[in-house]
């Protein structure tokens, strides 16, 4: 078999030759030979013991008097990776105006539509090698966890990042009035308590979830990171104050029936569909009647934020109950079973009703006390005509989406 | 079935904690392919070579200066059941600093020579040996500088080896002795004091390790244990890394033709091993 050359100048073992040996032995079959040429002795000598620590032969050498000295490798049989060989370069994905974005890795036909539960970290486009050792994931079918456009709200949860420590203008929420303070204490209070279940409820699944799908798992993730700054926001906005508030144990009920929900579609339904969809009128209704501006930045944030987690959470059931019909009786079954747990309950907090009113009146005069608790049955009504909205662009019918909002908690989340 | 029951034991030298890994996978191979097999690990070359000659093992993994003791103590031939690649092939190579400029075996006269463990056969006694016949009695014309670490194991640490190498990289000798893979092995690792050394002597190569039986083992026994060697296959992911581990990319049946200067020297007093 013929040879093919290699000059290695005086480039040395453990000094970068190594690099040259691989890449020329890699592209040669086994058995072909390899001649390196060098200019060191020392090097000729050497290259004897690393052809055959890597798996290679050598098969000879010339010596000649000054250089420069040959030795000869015949390539081995033996692969550096057990594993399929690499794909011929493509031209790689496309641009989006200078911008990779997650959607355009690949195409929606190539999301695998079960993948290995044994499967390891092996990322887009890599080929694994055989021989890790085996996971044991459990959520490891598309169709169970997918939204066909879960790539895009990925991309939009990285580009809507927020600094809660300085993108809200905290000096605004000093020196409200005591009644206000308590009153708006109490509100953020009651979101932090609910955005806390917010990031336990898709952090249960992240680390669950098959690596094949990378994109739920940045979706997930950056779901998890935006509801650590919602928790991080409105603590920091009740305490700001100075006024400490409750954190109600009727809340405490009402999340922990929501934990206890371990199916991910009854969880992007409880959690996004109805608890986050709720949560986007009153994070409005904060926005509309806060004290100050810091408590008004804080939600108009949050709600941004918000809106992509129930976007994901109707794109998600639509498509689940689209691919399997049945799953709309599961579902179904999923709120039925949370109501029944929370039958104990008779109605929001009055605490937080008072507080919502106190906000919206922005006095104790009685006038406009009582334009307050106008405006927060106005905002009741809003959040039942909005979640039956919701329901049926989830893709439940009327008299279901009826019921379904009928059932949601009247914690709100 | 309990390796209490297996046909045939396999004594190995416990000279790291991967030795367990190493056999635990080994175990699983040898029983994929129907021949029951247990390993048992002594604490050094000396005390397995007792135990093959006992019949405590049926088997033992030596190194050659391990093979050739048992020869000599059993008068007779072992039975060579299979040798690693590496082992196949194996030399010696003499490292010097970059700026002694020093190149051959006659330029190391009067020089410091570091050897490794003086059981070793690639550290120690062979490149004396090679050295004598190629015209230089290191003994008596070097200062020896010697790092007997470890000693029962028969260089199979590594660690008076590293100990050569920096030796020579600190200026402590002029010249050190090692196997050649090692060195290919810290270059590869970029150990930081193989950066200025470079090779002045390549030694010519001998045989290393090999799974000895006594004579006494049973033909059939010992032919099914040696082709169950030597299908184990670095492409099966199930036993690569344990292969990794032993430095074996494929097992090769193994003869008696590489240890003779070994056994010359080891006979030879005046080699100081």
């Amino acid at each position: 078999m013929s040879a093919r050359r290699l000059h290695a100048g005086e480039l040395e073992l453990g000094g970068g030759l190594e690099v040259l040996l691989a890449a020329a032995l890699a592209g040669m079959a086994v058995g072909e030979r390899l001649e390196v040429l060098t200019s060191s002795r020392s090097t000729a000598r050497e290259l004897h013991g690393w052809a055959r620590l890597a798996g290679h032969q050598p098969v000879g050498e010339q010596v000649p008097s000054g250089g420069p000295y040959l030795v000869e490798i015949e390539r081995g049989p033996f692969a550096r990776v057990l594993a399929e060989p690499l794909p011929g370069r493509t031209s790689g994905p496309p641009l989006r105006g200078g911008e990779l974005h997650t959607a355009d890795l690949r195409a929606a036909v190539d999301v695998p539509a079960v993948a290995d539960a044994a499967g390891g970290f092996a990322p887009l486009g890599a080929i694994a090698e055989r021989g890790a050792p085996a996971f044991a994931w459990t959520l490891n079918e598309r169709d169970t966890i997918w939204a066909d456009d879960v790539a895009e709200l990925a991309e939009e949860t990285s580009a809507g990042q927020w600094d809660a420590s300085r993108d809200i203008p905290w000096e605004a929420a000093r020196g409200l009035p005591d009644f206000m303070e308590q009153a708006v204490s109490q509100v953020m209070t009651f979101i932090a308590q609910n955005e806390y279940a917010a990031l336990y409820v898709p952090a249960a699944f992240l680390a669950n979830i098959n690596p094949r799908y990378p994109e739920m798992l940045m979706w997930l993730a950056g779901h998890v990171h935006d509801e650590a700054r919602h928790v991080e926001v409105f603590t920091k906005r009740s305490l700001i104050g100075g006024q400490a508030s409750y954190a109600l144990a009727s809340t405490e009920l009402s999340l922990h029936t929501l934990l206890e929900e371990r199916d991910f579609s009854g969880a992007a339904l409880l959690l996004n569909v109805l608890g986050e969809g709720t949560f986007l009128d009153l994070l409005r209704f904060v926005e509309q009647h806060a004290p100050d501006a810091a408590t008004r930045t804080a939600a108009t944030l949050a709600h941004r934020d918000e809106v992509r987690h129930v976007h994901f959470g109707i794109s998600h059931v639509r498509r689940r109950i689209t691919t399997d019909p049945d799953q709309q009786a599961a579902l179904v079954d999923a709120a039925e079973r949370r109501a029944t747990k929370l039958t104990q309950m008779s109605g929001l907090s009055p605490l937080l009703t008072e507080g919502l009113t106190l906000m919206a009146a922005g006095s104790l005069q009685p006038a406009e006390l009582s334009s307050g608790a106008a405006a927060v049955r106005e905002l009741m009504q809003t959040m039942e005509d909005n979640r039956i909205r919701r329901l049926q662009a989830a893709g439940f019918d009327p008299r279901t989406a009826q019921h379904l909002s009928d059932l949601h908690t009247p914690n709100l989340m | 079935m309990s390796r209490a029951v297996a046909e045939v034991r396999v004594g190995a030298v416990a000279y790291h904690p991967r030795i367990v890994t190493i056999w635990e996978t080994f175990l699983e191979h040898f029983a994929r392919e129907g021949i029951a097999t247990d390993y048992v690990l002594y604490s050094n070359y000396e005390r397995l070579v007792d135990a093959v000659l006992n019949g405590d093992v049926e088997i033992g993994w030596h190194t050659n200066t391990a093979f050739v003791a048992l020869e000599q103590q059993l008068g007779g031939e072992g039975r060579i059941l299979g040798m690693r690649d590496v082992d196949a092939e194996f030399a010696t190579v003499i490292v010097t600093r970059r700026d002694a400029a020093l190149d051959g075996v006659q330029s190391l006269a009067g020089r410091r020579l570091a050897l490794g463990s003086r059981d070793s056969g690639h550290a120690a006694i062979l490149p004396l040996h090679y050295l004598a016949e190629q015209g230089l009695d290191a003994v008596s014309e070097c200062e020896l500088v010697r790092f007997d670490t470890d000693l029962g194991k028969h260089g199979d640490t590594g660690d008076s080896e590293l100990r050569v190498i920096r030796a020579v990289s600190e200026g402590a000798a002029d010249a050190g002795a090692l196997g050649e893979t090692t060195l290919a092995a810290f270059r590869a690792e970029r150990v930081p004091a193989v950066a200025d050394l470079e090779v002045a002597w390549r030694s010519p190569t001998y045989y290393h390790c090999n799974f000895t039986a006594l004579p006494s083992l049973d033909d059939e026994l010992a032919e099914r244990w040696r082709e169950a060697l030597l299908v184990m296959s670095y492409d099966d992911p199930s036993m690569r890394q344990a292969m990794t581990l032993e430095g074996v990319k494929r097992w090769l049946p193994g003869d008696r033709s590489g240890y003779q200067a070994l056994a010359e020297a080891m006979a030879n007093p005046s080699l100081g091993a």
